[in-house]
Parts: C-alpha cells; structure tokens; sequence
C-alpha cells in the first residue's frame, strides 16, 4: 500500500531509515550503540553550538572566555560540562560500537566498516582540537606533543609541523585553526556518518548469530525505535550522574592552569580515550617508529575483513577467540592504565608486552578461526 | 535502495500456527525461568569473560606492587654500612 511516508521524496529517506527499514528479531543491545553516537553527536553539535557562541578562540582570551561562560552565561556551566564529559560518552560508545563490530563479524559489511573507521578517524580528530581550546596547560602541551609527532615525517616533517602550526611553536594561530576544524569537522562526520548508514542499508543489520535474516525480519518502528529510546534514556541518565555529581572526575586538574609555554608539567597525558593509543607510541623507542604504530593501532581495523577466513560470522561459535576477543579487551584495558603511567620501570616493558599482544590478536584471529573450522569439521 | 519488506526472501509453503493472545499469558515465566536463565548465561560466559580479564587485572595488580618496591630502598645494599 502507497503511503505518503513511502512516496514523498524527502520523507520517504526517513521512512526508510527509521520506520519501514526491516531489521533482525535478534538483534541485542550491542546493536543500540549506533543510535547512542548518533545521539552523542547531536548533543555535542548542540552544546558546542551555544558554546561558540561565547568562546573566544585567543591564546588571550581562551581561558577567561571558558571561565566567562562557567561562571556568567546562563546555564553556560551546564553547557560546558555536556560537551566535555559527552566527548567521553562519545568515546565510550564508540568503543563498544566497534568491538561489537569485531566480536560478531559486522566487519563483512567493508564499506560500512571503513567509512566507520573514518568516522572513528574524524572523531578522535575532533576531540583532540577540542581539548586544545580551553588553553589549560595539558591543553596546550598536549598539542605540542601530538603536533611534533609530525616532524618524524622523513625530508618534509620539520616544514609539515610548522605548517600545521602556523608558526614556529603551538601559539595563536594554531589555537585559531583548531577552533575553525573542531567547528567543522562535526558536520563533516554528519555526511560521513549518513554514507555509513546508506551502505548499511543496502544490506541491513548483522545479527548475533551471524546467520542471514532475511526470512525473519520486523520492521524498525515501533520495535527498535522504543529499544533505542530506552537506551538513550539509560545514556542519559548516566550522564546526567556523571555532568551533575562528579564533572571533573575523567579530566586533569593540570587543565584548572592557564597555557605556559615555559613551565612544562610534570605528567603529560591526552584524555583517558586516547591513552591506549599514547601507550603503544611511547612503547617504540623510536620517533617515527611509535608514530606509525599509533597510526596503525587504528588502522589495523580495516586488515580485519581483509584477512577473516572462518565459515561462520562472528565468535558466538568460537570459543578459544572468545577468549582471545577478551584478552584484547584487558589488553586495550591495561594499555590505557599504561598510557597514564610515567615513564619508568616496570610500565616500560608491561607497555611494550601489551602492545605486542595488542597487534598479535589481529594475526592470532583469523589464524585460530581456520584452526576451529578444521578441527570441528 | 537496499531490500525492503516484500523483496527480502521467497519462501514457499510456510504454516503458522499461533496462539491468540486472549489464549495466553504475555509474560509467562519471565521470573521462575528468566531468573535461572539469567545465572545460566553468566556461567556458561563466565570462564571466558572472567579468565582473561582476570589475568590482566593480576598483572595490574602486580606491576603496581613492583613500582611501588622499586621505589623503596633496599636495606640488604646499606648492610656495610652498619
């Protein structure tokens, strides 16, 4: 039957998306963290919005025009504190949407997977701006750090450091640009966020089985719509004990200091999402060496549906990479304890074994899988 | 674009049988099997779940103990002293 919401042009790509989409019977709650981050991006674009509206993005000014809108903007304190500690929730469900994503064998759908990877990219793009601008002095140190991992770029990285720069060390100019691309790298995962969905569409959801289900499909709304909706209230909910009861509780009291470019801390670490990646770059005594690693200990993802081999989807059936799948997780769990650790004895070689584990698993996997396959056939 | 209801899947000689709703109670042992079923998913996982978890929590555990006593002198290397 030919409704309106299936024959207006413009409505009927919402119909399709989020009303009339078939969608697995199966699918668990692993499967409510897409909508989460899309939920995620939306509060942040929100109070990032008003945000800017009173931020001033000047090595100046930075840090009194946070203050200014704590203390004096209506309800600006709330503003802030949505937008910081959300930039973690982000994180968070973004961490479990992709190890979804590798414990059930969703990466089969390639180009739903890379255009993840990409969003996963952007994202942690975003947020490391983001943190640059209030110009406390992890803020502002942690920019250096990050920004002359570049000069390791052979012959060109001293030239590439300073063009990102825009100058000749992290000053205004530098603080200036990444307001600018913090702005809009936002609305850049918005369009890459909606190809993500247009190739997921064409197949539709994978299931915890594995298994196609085509012949047992129910439509998106009411039975996902009212799923997700009690997700967004439980997300909801823990933010709201998170923002309103302990807001500083995943930041660093270094951040309560003015930027000063002559007074360096003591510990220099990113946000607790990024210390596993600060973890595996430390662990390579050698500059270019870590840079490569951090870059590769995100994109090793797309090596995933490249090198699966196994007859089933997913590890619901798999039993030793279950275990292995798990491991990666403590892995990925104490290189984040690692990364916030100094640089002594014994956090050195633990971060070093870890890391080795970490990239191990994605040569261990598909091994094992072929292993399983022969062994049960 | 991508399959939508009516293009999914042929099927051919499908019977249902089903129970009116008027026939049955929604929530029928959603508390004498749900419970059980709840301690019957956490055990079947928990060796796999717990295991690696667990060992990773013990090499926390003991990394942290190892800084804290390489932090301390050791009394055996001042022994000359005495």
């Amino acid at each position: 039957m030919a409704t309106f919401r299936s024959t207006h042009p413009l409505i009927k790509i919402l119909n399709n998306a989020l009303v009339d989409l078939p969608a697995p019977t199966n699918i668990s709650s692993w499967w409510n963290f897409g909508s989460l981050l899309g939920l995620c991006l939306t509060t942040q674009i929100l109070t990032g919005l008003f945000l800017a509206m009173h931020y001033t993005p000047h090595v100046d000014l930075a840090f009194s025009s946070v203050i200014h809108i704590m203390r004096d903007v209506n309800y600006g304190w709330l503003l802030r504190t949505i937008h910081a500690n959300g930039a973690s929730f982000f994180f968070i469900c973004l961490y479990l949407h992709v190890g979804r994503g590798m414990f059930y064998g969703s990466y089969l759908y390639m180009m739903t997977w890379f255009s993840g990877i990409a969003l996963l990219l952007l994202t942690m793009g975003a947020a490391f701006m983001g943190y640059v601008l209030p110009w406390g002095q992890m803020s502002f140190w942690g920019a250096t750090v990050i920004t002359n991992l570049l000069s390791a770029i052979p012959y060109m990285g001293d030239t590439v450091v300073q063009w990102v720069w825009g100058g000749f060390a992290v000053d205004n100019a530098t603080l200036n640009r990444f307001f600018s691309f913090h702005f809009i790298i936002p609305f850049i995962i918005m369009a890459v966020v909606m190809i993500h969905l247009l190739f997921l569409h064409q197949t539709g959801s994978n299931n915890p089985l594995g298994l196609k289900s085509d012949t047992d499909k129910i439509p998106f709304h009411p039975y996902f719509t009212i799923k997700d909706l009690v997700g967004f209230l439980i997300m909801l909910s823990l933010m709201c004990l998170l923002t309103l009861l302990n807001p500083n509780l995943l930041g660093d009291p270094e951040n309560f200091n003015p930027a000063n470019p002559l007074v360096t801390p003591v510990h220099i670490q990113p946000e607790w999402y990024f210390l596993f990646a600060y973890a595996i770059l430390r662990s390579i005594p050698n500059k270019l060496g870590g840079v490569i690693a951090l870059l590769m200990s995100i994109l090793i993802l797309a090596i995933l549906p490249i090198w699966h081999k196994s007859s089933l989807r997913g590890l619901s059936f798999y039993p030793l990479n279950k275990f292995m799948f798990w491991m990666m997780v403590g892995t990925v769990f104490i290189l984040t304890w690692i990364g916030a650790k100094p640089v002594e004895d014994p956090y050195v070689f633990i971060g070093q074994l870890f890391t080795v584990i970490y990239f191990s698993y994605f040569i261990l996997a598909p091994v094992s899988l072929k292993m399983w396959d022969f062994l049960i056939k | 674009m991508g399959k939508h209801f009516g293009e999914l899947a042929k099927l051919r000689g499908i019977i249902q049988f089903r129970l009116s709703p008027h026939e049955q109670r929604a929530f029928a042992g959603a508390i004498t099997q749900g419970i059980p079923n709840i301690f019957r998913r956490i055990w079947s996982e928990l060796f796999i779940v717990g295991v690696p978890l667990g060992l990773c929590y013990m090499v926390y555990d003991q990394t942290e103990k190892e800084h804290t006593r390489l932090l301390r002198k050791n009394p055996a290397d001042f022994e000359h002293e005495k």
